[in-house]
């Protein structure tokens, strides 16, 4: 028996000062060597509480002993660890990247206990790219494609996000004819608008949607349900739907002043940043007007992606939250990187008020001082209260990552679908929303969740229109 | 990827384009707009269809070189080319009721954005009288809308050399407030509805308000997405924040933060600048084709 090494096997990151030059991928991932050196940490628990800490229940001792197993032929390895992760997880490439795996899978690994847990993410992101890398996935892939049955029943999938892509993938997989109905003109949701390139390439979802393409998905990019084609018309030619429109409006705090120049909702700022790539304005065409100092408010994953961003078009950036330093919601890793780019953090803020200039742009926030009680609410978090005391920061730039809702333009163009006041779908324990053969899951379903949240809704999701369909033939 | 049937000029810097897209020919109603990418590495620009044909399967839009993005669609596209993405109808459709006696006012290009509008109207049994104030190179639709409503003028001058932006634009203004005032006098409309810049339609309003005539207005912020999920578009009316991809893009001219409106179109105006400046400078090379 090897000695037990409790610290995990480091990734190799880009340096800092370079990464601030662009918006190149920050984490480098392992080499087949360090990522065995850490599979061999794995201590192949059972029952193994990883499994439990995924939202997919993704087979994580099972993936990590196939890279052990068969390490003279790294090949053979990854193929085996991949096919174990594909049978929860059709993305890997991209759930390696952006889950909080501090918070699922590595939360409760056992190692954890005794050093540091298993670098479950660095690994699953290592098998999905060396495949990518070698063919490996698209040699699987090969395999599988003969052996699907062609159904003659016809999905519809709205929105190309994690939860559309998931679904699609899955009842694509049993044989169904998919297509996905897109608003935008890349497929993605939030994967390509949303999060920035140094976090989640777009090759690499590029590359993950051509799996889909092989599989038969069609994809109709510049479809918007309820505009371009509306969901009765889509009951009528498909035989089941699925909604994965996410929650895609910006809430804006109504205080004074939200509309100057200069105060952007995270996601129009990350769109021009990632969708339209304003970073290499005027080469591409969309603009981006960021000045020398930032404030984000918010404290997400899409506060850190702002704030980063911002770094890399050089600006000075502060990142302003309510609460205190535990409350903050993002990544573990993202916050460290922001922190090691020069993003500093100010804590206890609550934004009143929007100070503008003459000529009608921000220039100044002004913010409530907050304080932490010993209470505590639903979620968790310490319960905050205003101090009375007010403080004014500068800024020329703000944005505003303090959440979305779902789209209003699907309450106002599906209203039969049943949601709450919020907009946000009601469905039943098979997904189901009021209207029988149409499903729904993702961030629509959820308000904001993640990624794998929104993976695991589109897989449930297909199970249960497989499950609906053969209902529905077994009945005619 | 959608083809380019047609294009001609139609005016000075205004250009019709003839697109197959059948399925947004099939959706659109008066007041909608689509969102058009032209190019791998383009913006993202809203425009309207002026007309269409659902069983053909084609719209035509109307687009005039105002910045980098437009000046470069109407001197790089050709017939036969295709567009990579028109995303629509967007918007909600103008509201179709009998109103009585409409006018409806275009200012230069806006004037595409009323003709369907007015049109529309005019065959639901509303006397609609349509006002396009222009420079006179830009004059357009005039027959069209000659054949479609009850009464068609146009208030324009001759461009004289030297006159800038500025000048132009308060010739438009002086000319345009003159003409409406007269025209609420005498045909004392019960409704005004108005498409064009935004300090355009400020002035306007500052007109109309003084009779107290309804007036509604297509509104024309900056978008990105234009289906509700970027929040550039957002505007104040009465006081509350909307989106005009979503809830617009027509709003009560009486409820519009006009200041706001004005400030959020101008931001980027250095930038937009600075785009075309590079863009005309790599048409001097003959970087572009
Ligand atoms: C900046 C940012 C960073 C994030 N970082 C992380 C992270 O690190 N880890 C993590 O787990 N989660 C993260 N999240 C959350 C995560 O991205 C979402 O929970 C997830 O994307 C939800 O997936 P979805 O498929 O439900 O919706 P989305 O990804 O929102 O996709 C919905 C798609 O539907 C399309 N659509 C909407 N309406 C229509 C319509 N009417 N017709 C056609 N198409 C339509 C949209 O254009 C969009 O493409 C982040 C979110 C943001 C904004
Ligand atoms: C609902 C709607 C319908 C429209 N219909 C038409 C039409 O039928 N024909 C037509 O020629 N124009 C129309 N426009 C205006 C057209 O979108 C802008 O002229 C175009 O986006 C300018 O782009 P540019 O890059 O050439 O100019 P730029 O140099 O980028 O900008 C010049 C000015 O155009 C405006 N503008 C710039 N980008 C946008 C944008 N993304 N969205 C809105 N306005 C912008 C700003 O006021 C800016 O100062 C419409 C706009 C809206 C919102
Ligand atoms: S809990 Fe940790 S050590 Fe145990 S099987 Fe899972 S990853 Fe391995
Ligand atoms: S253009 Fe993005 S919300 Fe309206």
């Amino acid at each position: 028996m090897m000695a037990i090494i409790k610290e995990r096997i480091p990734t190799p990151e880009r340096l800092i000062e370079e990464r601030l030059q662009g918006f190149m991928e920050v984490n480098l991932g392992y080499t087949f060597e360090l990522a065995l050196q850490e599979a061999q940490r794995c201590l192949q628990c059972n029952p193994a509480p990883c499994i439990q800490g995924c939202p997919v229940h993704i087979d994580i001792p099972g993936f990590i002993k196939k890279l052990r197993e068969n390490k003279e032929d790294p090949k053979k390895a990854v193929k085996e660890a991949l096919e174990v992760i594909w049978a929860c997880n059709t993305l890997p490439a991209i759930t390696g990247r952006v889950c909080p795996q501090e918070d699922q899978c590595e939360a409760p690994c056992v190692m954890g206990k005794v050093g540091e847990p298993i670098n479950i993410g660095k690994l699953e992101r290592f098998v999905a790219d060396y495949a990518r890398e070698q063919g490996i996935d698209e040699e699987l892939l090969q395999e599988i494609i003969p052996k699907i049955e062609k159904k003659k029943e016809k999905v519809a999938i709205i929105g190309a996000g994690p939860a559309g892509l998931t679904c699609a993938a899955e009842l694509a997989k049993d044989g169904y004819q998919v297509t996905i109905f897109e608003a935008l003109h890349k497929p993605g949701g939030v994967l390509v608008y949303g999060i920035p390139e140094f976090r989640l390439p777009n090759d690499t979802i590029e590359k993950e949607l051509e799996k889909l393409k092989k599989l038969g998905v069609e994809m109709k990019t510049d479809y918007i349900v309820g505009r371009t084609v509306t969901l009765d018309e889509l009951l009528e030619n498909y035989d089941a739907v699925f909604i994965g429109t996410g929650a895609g409006t910006p809430k804006l705090p109504s205080l004074p002043g939200i509309n100057l120049n200069g105060i952007y909702s995270a996601n129009e700022f990350l769109t021009r940043v990632n969708l339209m790539k304003a970073y290499a304005f005027p080469e591409y065409d969309t603009p981006i007007k960021i000045g020398k100092k930032v404030i984000v408010i918010g404290a997400g994953n899409t506060a850190m992606d702002a704030a980063r961003t911002a770094r890399r078009l050089g600006a000075e950036v502060v990142i302003a939250y309510r609460r205190g330093k535990e409350d903050i919601t993002a990544r573990i890793e993202e916050v460290e990187h922001a922190k090691e780019e020069g993003v500093t953090f100010e804590f206890f803020l609550s934004p009143m008020e929007f100070i503008g200039d003459e000529n009608g742009r921000v220039k100044a926030v002004k913010f409530m001082k907050m304080k932490a009680l010993e209470e505590r609410d639903s979620k968790g978090k310490r319960k905050i209260v205003p101090t009375g005391d007010t403080t004014v920061l500068e800024a020329d730039t703000v944005v505003i990552a303090i959440g979305k809702t779902t789209s209003k333009l699907l309450r106002m163009t599906m209203a039969k679908i049943e949601a709450d006041e919020y907009g946000v779908i009601k469905v039943d324990e098979k997904l189901m929303t009021n209207i029988p053969g149409v499903f729904a899951g993702g961030d629509a379903i959820r308000g904001e969740a993640t990624v794998i949240l929104a993976m695991g809704d589109g897989r449930k999701a297909a199970k249960s229109i497989k499950e609906y369909l053969e209902k529905k033939a077994n009945n005619t | 990827m959608y083809e380019i049937l047609e294009k001609k000029e139609i005016a000075a810097k205004n250009v019709m384009y003839k697109i197959h897209a059948p399925h947004i020919a099939k959706k659109v109603q008066p007041g909608q707009f689509v969102v058009v990418r032209a190019f791998e590495n383009g913006e993202r620009v809203p425009l309207t269809p002026v007309t269409w044909n659902r069983k053909e399967g084609w719209i035509t839009l109307v687009v005039f070189s105002r910045g980098k993005t437009t000046l470069r669609m109407n001197m790089e596209l050709k017939e036969g080319d295709k567009i990579l993405n028109i995303a629509g109808p967007l918007g909600n459709p103008a509201p179709m009721k009998r109103f009585g006696k409409i006018l409806a006012i275009g200012m230069i290009t806006g004037i595409v954005e009323v003709y369907p509008i007015a049109k529309a109207w005019q065959e639901l049994g509303n006397e609609v009288i349509t006002l396009h104030i222009v420079p006179e190179p830009m004059i357009l639709l005039r027959e069209e809308l000659e054949n479609a409503v009850s009464r068609h003028i146009v208030e324009s001058f001759p461009l004289k050399e030297g006159m800038g932006m500025p000048e132009i634009f308060k010739e438009l203004v002086t000319r345009g407030q003159a003409k409406v005032k007269e025209l609420i006098e005498v045909e004392k409309p019960d409704l005004i509805f108005m498409v064009g810049p935004a300090g355009g339609q400020k002035a306007i309003f500052d007109v109309v308000k003084e009779y107290g005539v309804p007036m509604e207005v297509d509104l024309h912020p900056i978008m990105v997405d234009g289906t509700g999920m970027c929040g550039a578009c957002r505007v104040t009316i009465g006081g509350e924040v909307k989106f005009a991809c979503v809830d617009g893009p027509s709003f009560d001219a009486y409820e519009v933060n006009w200041e706001e409106l004005i400030a959020r179109s101008g931001f980027y105006t250095d930038l937009e600048k600075r785009a075309m400046e590079d863009y005309l400078a790599k048409l001097a090379q003959g970087g572009v084709q």
